[in-house]
């Protein structure tokens, strides 16, 4: 779907840590999984801009690994810090969708 | 897989562009802090380069984008580019965009800027200028109209002379008001 950017920068952090708390993966596998998923609007220079954030954040665990191109390559697991964070982050999810859907079905009428 | 060229060239755009994004990874950390603490960015980085390395940081971030480019490049090249076209690609994708660095770079200069300045300084500055400007166009203007001969031969050609030693004051004086407003800078900065 085009035009998704928008809506998707308050979300893409809890999009990625889901798909690492699936297991070890490095960084372009990220971006080809988003786009797997029909995320194809996202741009490259976004998935490793957030990579760096999620390191500087400590919600990541890495291993390095070697690479045919010189420099190790990153592999990522969530720690614990950035497990509470999707927890936090699936039941901000949970709110919103739960109200979002309340307010498309019945306009938001008797659930304030 | 890639050329040694164009590996250097991967390298080359990693090591401009990875800054940009560590500073505006390291901005989220930061704002927190500045925003618990009420310091500007600067002071909070210039604490924060005592207890790290950043060079050491720097050099991964430049690393992590390497291979990231070299991933995406593979990628393209499988989809039927050539190595050139990949590169100018993921060149064009990989660019630092995001202005948020450096408006808020911008914005705390500005911000440092008028907490620093004092109206008096710059009152003085002018005052320095009007004062050297007049002096000097008034000392070369007389030396000119006393060197050419006095009243009696500025109608016939003196006042050239008298003109000429008004235009050398005039730029002497503007050449110490622009002294004088060094000056008020430096010591300003100290």
């Amino acid at each position: 779907m085009d035009n998704l950017s928008e809506m998707l920068k308050g979300i893409l952090e809890g999009i990625v840590l889901e798909i690492i708390s699936r297991g070890e993966i490095y960084g372009y596998e990220i971006t080809k999984k988003l786009h797997a998923l029909g995320f194809q609007g996202i741009a490259e220079a976004t998935v490793y801009a957030l990579l760096l954030r999620l390191e500087k954040n400590k919600l990541v665990h890495i291993t390095k690994k070697p690479s045919d191109m010189g420099p190790p390559r990153k592999f990522y697991t969530l720690n614990e810090r950035g497990f509470e964070e999707l927890a936090a982050f699936w039941a901000k999810w949970d709110f919103l969708s739960e109200r979002i859907h309340l307010l498309r079905t019945n306009g938001g009428e008797n659930n304030v | 897989m890639f050329s040694h060229e164009m590996k250097e060239k991967i390298k080359q755009f990693a090591k401009e562009q990875a800054p940009y994004y560590l500073e505006e990874a390291e901005m989220t950390y930061m704002e927190k802090l500045r925003r618990r603490t009420g310091e500007t960015k600067s002071k909070l980085m210039a604490k924060l380069a005592k207890f790290k390395s950043r060079s050491e940081t720097a050099m991964e971030a430049e690393n992590d984008m390497v291979l990231y480019m070299s991933d995406y490049m593979k990628d393209l090249m499988e989809q039927g580019l050539s190595e050139q076209e990949a590169f100018e690609r993921a060149k064009e994708e990989l660019k630092f965009r995001s202005e948020t660095t450096k408006s808020a770079d911008l914005q705390e200069r500005i911000v440092a800027h008028y907490h620093h300045m004092d109206i008096a300084d710059y009152e003085a500055v002018g005052l320095f200028y009007g004062a050297f400007v007049f002096l000097g166009i008034s000392i070369g203007a007389l030396i000119g109209f006393i060197g050419s001969g006095g009243w009696e031969m500025f109608l016939s050609g003196g006042w050239i002379r008298t003109l000429i030693g008004a235009i050398i004051g005039f730029l002497i004086g503007t050449g110490l008001g622009l002294l004088s407003n060094a000056i008020i800078v430096l010591k300003r900065k100290k």
